[in-house]
């Protein structure tokens, strides 16, 4: 007797649709994606889509709107498993770098200016942990395929995914990079998630930190260190929060309360 | 043990036969550092390079490699990474640091994934002169009594050859023309003086005998918080050093037909996930505690069962670590000293 496949859901919240547009560039894996589980909604790649109970939701994007919030718990609630895929849905994105609630309204204002929303009610960005229970982090901007395939395939074989928890620095080591932080080059590396194959600096580029911090990401040494280096406070903060979504709120707010 | 003698326009005639018989892998320029690599075109090897990046132990456990296939029905191991390699250019600190993977990987629990590389790689020694970060002197390191099957003297005038193993012996026995047995008194002369100079030109020594009691005793020193609060948990320095051996195992699994993987990659003791158990719990969830236990078996514990420490002093922490947390520093904090390192510029800066 056949095995009952999971019933898989992907969604796209606000993103750039990065994370699903990798899913259907997986061309030569694009049939296999298809006959291992029942892709029951995935608004990019099929019309026929049902909103009914999945074993496993996969959302893109963060949550910018009431709508999405809804839309979100609703995913939540009709799904054993939920993945955040990407940067935007693991800690929020480029649109949630971090900026406090006042600057945010600012912000707003100066891109929408009064215009009166209708649809649906705008909300400041965050990742989707801020609203539900999320149970595994694919991160990536976009995702990569190698690691989104092996996730996916772990799944479909009942196994819940196998993520590197270390920074970039552990793939650019095991790829006998000499160390561009070293070279006083402002590497982000230290901070961030690994998973990418350390293509950065394999290609002598220092990392921007586009896979988001790690669990124990060490700001506050790293922030030192480039400033120790000669680097421009604005700019080792804005590299910083570029990636890290509301990640780094604390870093952030012990800044602010310098200033004052 | 022979010692013979090799003209150095003989070195490419002897490596050019050689080659014939496996790959030939040896340092070659990466960037304005080295690392070890597969050579065909014998002018790209550094014959003074320093320190490789990685050291050699990348030949015997490569960072990442499947160690078998697996389906429901069963596994299939894969060695098909493994080749008959010679390793020439291997610098006395990493021979040593070879002998040391040797005592952890075939002794209690004989390493097949270890072992099969291994026997089938053979190590041609280079003689080296240390740069400012190299105190394999410090650690008794700096020269080679087994570990390799050839090891070349690079002298000035010409190469002195040590052949260790038959297996060394037979590498010469492919074009014994190329050797001269015969070693005038010249030669010796010349060896002695270089050795003393050799010896001469270290410029940074760490007194290791000292430190099992000033580990014991600095246990609950401020300054491994210090290191703590600066190491940025990026795994360099375990990665690049010669003795560090632990990995972790990952299954990857494939849609479709094929087969899954088990994959083994270099793990290391500063990263958090390294000492948690399942549940959850953490042993050593501090980067300080982390780093502690790292100091502790290279410095103290290793010491106490294999009576020399864990550490061939090749500087490769020294150079690796962008936080300047390596043996060097760490030495002169167990003495009471300050050192220059960024990591106590951070301190300073904190207390403030
Ligand atoms: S180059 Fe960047 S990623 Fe690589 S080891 Fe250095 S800091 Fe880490
Ligand atoms: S920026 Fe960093 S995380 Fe992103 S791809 Fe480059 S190395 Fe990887
Ligand atoms: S501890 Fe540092 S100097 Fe010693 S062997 Fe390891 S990398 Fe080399
Ligand atoms: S001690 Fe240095 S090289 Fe080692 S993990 Fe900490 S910061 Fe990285």
């Amino acid at each position: 007797m056949e095995k009952e496949k999971l019933k898989i859901g992907i969604y796209e919240l606000t993103g750039c649709a990065g994370d699903a547009l990798l899913i259907v560039d997986c061309e030569e894996e694009l049939m296999n994606i298809f006959k291992a589980a029942d892709i029951e909604s995935f608004l990019m790649a099929k019309s026929d889509n049902r909103n009914g109970e999945l074993d496993v939701a996969l959302v893109e994007g963060s949550v910018s709107t009431e709508k999405e919030k809804e839309e979100l718990l609703d995913i939540r609630r009709r799904s054993k498993v939920v993945v955040a895929i990407g940067n935007c849905a693991c800690v929020g994105g480029i649109q949630a770098a971090f900026l406090d609630k006042k600057d945010w309204e600012k912000n707003f204002k100066k891109v929408y200016g009064t215009i009166a929303f209708t649809h649906t009610k705008p909300a400041q960005s965050k990742p989707i942990d801020a609203y539900i229970r999320v149970d595994h982090y694919l991160p990536g901007c976009p995702i990569g395929k190698e690691q989104f395939l092996s996730t996916f395939a772990r799944m479909v074989g009942g196994n819940p995914p196998e993520l590197y928890r270390f920074p970039v620095c552990v793939e650019c080591k095991w790829h006998e990079n000499d160390c561009l932080l070293n070279k006083d080059i402002p590497c982000l590396g230290p901070l961030t998630l690994a998973g990418c194959g350390s293509v950065c600096p394999d290609h002598n580029i220092p990392c921007f930190g586009c896979w988001g911090p790690t669990e124990e990401a060490n700001l506050t040494s790293e922030y030192h260190l480039l400033l120790d280096k000669g680097f421009d406070l604005e700019m080792i903060k804005k590299r910083m929060a570029n990636y890290s979504g509301t990640r780094i709120a604390e870093f952030f707010a012990q800044f602010r309360k310098e200033k004052r | 043990m022979r010692i013979l003698k090799l003209q150095k326009n003989c070195l490419f005639p002897f490596l050019e036969a050689i080659s014939k018989e496996a790959e030939l892998w040896a340092p070659v320029a990466k960037g304005d550092k080295f690392a070890f690599d597969r050579v065909a075109d014998f002018s790209r090897i550094a014959m003074n390079a320093t320190r490789t990046i990685i050291p050699a132990k990348k030949i015997m456990v490569p960072a990442n490699f499947n160690m078998f296939h697996f389906t429901e029905k069963g596994y299939k191991e894969d060695l098909s990474h493994v080749t008959d390699r010679i390793l020439f250019g291997v610098h006395a600190c990493d021979i040593h640091g070879l002998l040391t993977l040797d005592k952890i990987f075939t002794q209690v629990y004989p390493d097949p994934y270890y072992l099969e590389p291994r026997k089938r790689t053979m190590i041609l020694g280079l003689s080296c002169w240390p740069d400012e970060h190299c105190f394999c002197k410090s650690t008794h390191t700096h020269i080679v009594e087994e570990g390799y099957d050839l090891f070349f003297t690079n002298l000035e005038s010409c190469f002195l050859v040590w052949i260790g193993s038959s297996r060394g012996d037979d590498l010469i026995r492919l074009v014994p023309d190329l050797f001269d047995e015969n070693l005038t008194e010249k030669d010796i002369k010349t060896y002695i003086q270089w050795q003393a100079e050799r010896d001469n030109a270290f410029k940074t020594e760490i007194q290791f005998v000292r430190l099992p009691d000033l580990m014991e005793l600095n246990y609950r020193a401020p300054f491994w918080e210090e290191l703590g609060a600066a190491c940025l948990a990026c795994g360099s320095c375990t990665m690049v050093c010669p003795t560090c051996n632990c990995y972790n195992v990952m299954d990857k699994q494939f849609l479709g037909e094929k087969p899954g993987q088990r994959i083994r990659h270099w793990d290391s003791c500063t990263l958090p996930e390294y000492s948690e158990v399942a549940g959850g719990e953490n042993f050593r969830e501090k980067k300080f505690q982390r780093l502690k236990l790292w100091y502790t078996h290279k410095l103290q514990a290793y010491v106490s069962k294999y009576g020399k420490p864990s550490c061939v002093g090749c500087g490769r922490c020294l150079v690796t670590c962008p936080v300047q947390i390596n043996v060097k520093t760490v030495a002169a904090a167990l003495e009471g000293q300050e050192p220059e390192a960024f990591w106590k510029n951070l301190a300073k800066e904190a207390t403030r």
